[in-house]
């Protein structure tokens, strides 16, 4: 089980009810637009434009980079990453959940090099969500850049990823205590020097099942709150951006 | 001494020290028949598309906007960033409207409070201090579609009751009574021409299209039409236009204002009537070309009425016009303009109509001309604050920031402010007044004429 747990009725029940709240915030968004009775769009959409602003502006985030490199790496690392990491949870649940287990890819993903694929693939995206927060923090609150206005959500926002990507990596550092891990624990290579660390401070091997948890609650409840959070602008924004490339094409 | 103390007032509003003062002598917004402690009208929200609607989520509150707006650069509250006027317009929206909205048992339980009448009042008077520059949209890293948005606000507003402001309904009340904001007769509309004929400035006053077909319109505007400070405008493009042997005419006293003020003050009604009423006459006099040499005229009939019906013939700015006809051969620059120039792109030409090498092209082809960019140029060329209504409706921010612009161009050592605009012109003169800046202001028509031959080219000449 890569999950490292079992699914139990628990986090099916907490994966409902995370999903009734998304599903909710969704509508509650998409109902209030619908209001709205003008044209959208003044000119059929450009495909060309959209798939133009889709890669430049919404994956590498080039309006941002010409405006602050410091910005940009920011922005990007936080939004890459926590998409990476979205990603790479979607695929381990569905795979949990609907391969059967002694199938070749079940077996390649949950015992064999597959699984290697998706330490170094959660170790990476982590790292950059991580770096990203950094940046994020320090400028919003200490350097305190004059632009910024900050107010509950903005800090909700940061509390809460940050939350989720310390809990994920203190999960995966706890769980990297248990001996069978050793052999692969290096491509690991964020969460095993976490371990190393907690190690030469005195922690021992404890039950890192308590971490998973708190990381899966902290992270549904963020899941669950997207809509009526800043976070909301990840999915909407996109939205806009290849939007107006296409009008103004 | 009444320069030191515009610097000082221009110092002090930087600083955001007299916010307080500037929003106290904000106008007042239009009077509400409900009274303050009322529940306000409701928004229109049909009026909005989905995707304006969007966009108040789609804002990552990023600021960016802030750093630009050349509003919140004179008065430093948070309402008056586009940011500010956003999330401000989303919390309205969302309380009168929403699933959880204030009617609502849910909404009620969450604690949301009915939106109030003088909430609506105090949102209209920051919401129109704006000049609708599209400077944050340049800037804003999800391009949100900026000025559509504060417009349909405005239009919310304006028919809730809550604007524009009392400053500002006079323009509107002139511009639906007499077809011009200034208030002039209709019937004195073409006397630009007319006088400019007796002074020998022309050599005919451009015929009547609409007695005499020909291919090209020159749509004159409601600025260079009446006011007499910019009338070398409406001179100069006629003379260019002569000299190029040009089949063209204007349509005197039966043009009319092309209702660029109503759609920016919010009143779109009476500016869809306007513009109905101009496209049937523009496509009935079967021209294959309007020219225009104000950046607002262009800018509405080329984008805003092409959204309300089809028109029939190009659209181009005179500046962009004249390009053509110097690359056709049909005109020739030959004097040397010797002098130290610098270019204000006006915002409607360049952000919003996306004309920013034309101006740029026609200067490098007037033999003689020294050209200086101002460092802020093109995209992120700033204001001269006189559109979108904050003129009217807060004068004092308007020369503000006039005299930023003015002080742009001071910065670049040239000794000529050029533009293609005249209600640019209109706004640039009064920062050039208050400062009494040792430059002078110019529209780019005056140097393609004086390159003609047309008009005066020697130092003494443009002493005189």
């Amino acid at each position: 089980m890569y999950l490292y747990f079992e699914a139990t009725a628990a986090l099916y029940t907490l994966t409902v009810i995370t999903a009734v709240f998304l599903v909710a915030g969704v509508l509650c968004s998409v109902i209030l637009w619908k209001k709205g009775k003008a044209k959208s769009l003044h000119h059929k959409p450009n495909i060309s434009a959209i798939i133009k602003a889709f890669i430049l502006e919404v994956v590498l985030q080039v309006q941002i980079l010409k405006i602050s490199f410091v910005r940009w790496l920011m922005h990007f690392c936080i939004f890459i990453g926590f998409m990476g990491l979205l990603a790479q949870t979607t695929v381990m649940a569905m795979m949990s959940h609907f391969l059967p287990q002694d199938s070749v890819v079940a077996q390649t993903f949950f015992q064999g090099a597959g699984s290697r694929v998706l330490d170094v693939w959660g170790d990476l995206f982590g790292v950059m969500l991580l770096f990203g927060l950094t940046i994020a923090i320090v400028r919003r609150y200490i350097v305190r850049v004059e632009q910024l206005e900050t107010i509950l959500k903005d800090s909700l926002s940061l509390i809460f990823l940050t939350l989720i990507t310390v809990t994920g990596f203190l999960s995966e550092a706890f769980r990297l205590m248990d001996p069978q891990y050793a052999s692969v624990a290096w491509y690991s290579f964020a969460g095993y020097p976490l371990t190393q660390l907690l190690q030469a401070i005195g922690f021992g091997a404890m039950n890192y099942k308590v971490w998973v948890w708190i990381h899966t609650i902290i992270s549904m409840f963020f899941l669950g709150f997207i809509p009526f959070s800043k976070a909301w602008h990840v999915f909407v924004s996109p939205i806009e951006i290849v939007l107006d490339a296409s009008e103004r094409a | 001494m009444a320069i030191k103390e515009t610097l000082q007032t221009t110092q002090t509003t930087q600083a955001g020290e007299s916010a307080e003062t500037s929003s106290a002598a904000a106008p007042e917004a239009a009077e509400i028949t409900a009274g303050d402690n009322d529940t306000a009208q409701k928004i229109n929200i049909e009026k909005f598309s989905p995707r304006q609607l969007m966009e108040l989520d789609a804002c990552t509150r990023c600021g960016e906007c802030s750093n630009w707006c050349p509003a919140y650069d004179q008065d430093k509250r948070e309402p008056l960033t586009p940011r500010g006027r956003a999330a401000r317009f989303k919390d309205l929206v969302t309380r009168q409207h929403g699933v959880f909205n204030a009617d609502s048992l849910l909404g009620r339980l969450l604690g949301k409070k009915p939106v109030s009448a003088q909430e609506m009042q105090d949102f209209a008077k920051d919401l129109y201090a704006c000049s609708t520059c599209m400077q944050c949209h340049f800037v804003c890293p999800v391009l949100i579609d900026t000025v559509e948005l504060w417009e349909r606000i405005r239009e919310c507003i304006v028919d809730g009751g809550y604007g524009p402001l009392e400053t500002q309904k006079d323009l509107v009340l002139k511009t639906k009574n007499y077809d011009n904001p200034w208030g002039q007769p209709r019937s004195s509309r073409a006397r630009w021409g007319k006088m400019a004929k007796k002074k020998k400035r022309i050599k005919e006053v451009p015929k009547d299209i609409s007695k005499q077909k020909a291919e090209v319109l020159y749509y004159v505007g409601c600025t260079a039409s009446y006011d007499n400070n910019v009338e070398e405008v409406g001179i100069n493009t006629t003379n260019i236009l002569d000299h190029a042997g040009i089949d063209f005419g204007i349509l005197g006293n039966k043009e009319k204002c092309c209702g660029s003020v109503l759609l920016r003050m919010g009143d779109r009604a009476s500016f869809e009537r306007i513009c109905s009423e101009n496209i049937e006459q523009f496509n009935a006099l079967g021209i294959k070309t309007l020219v225009t040499s104000c950046a607002g005229c262009l800018k509405t009939i080329r984008e805003d009425y092409a959204k309300v019906g089809e028109l029939r013939f190009d659209v181009k700015h005179t500046l962009e016009y004249i390009v053509d006809l110097i690359k056709e051969g049909k005109l020739k620059l030959i004097n040397n303009v010797n002098l130290k120039v610098t270019y204000h792109d006006p915002c409607h030409l360049g952000r919003h109509a996306g004309c920013f090498d034309a101006p740029r092209e026609l200067l490098s082809l007037i033999p003689g001309v020294e050209f200086i960019e101002m460092e802020r140029n093109r995209e992120n060329s700033r204001c001269c604050g006189a559109g979108g209504g904050l003129k009217s409706g807060y004068p004092d921010m308007q020369n503000q920031i006039s005299q930023r612009r003015v002080a742009d161009a001071l910065a670049t050592g040239a000794t000529e402010l050029v533009s293609a605009c005249p209600f640019c012109y209109q706004g640039l003169q009064v920062g050039i007044q208050a400062m009494n800046a040792p430059i002078k202001m110019r529209d780019i028509t005056e140097l393609v004429c004086m390159a003609l031959g047309d008009a005066p080219t020697t130092e003494e000449d443009l002493k005189e």
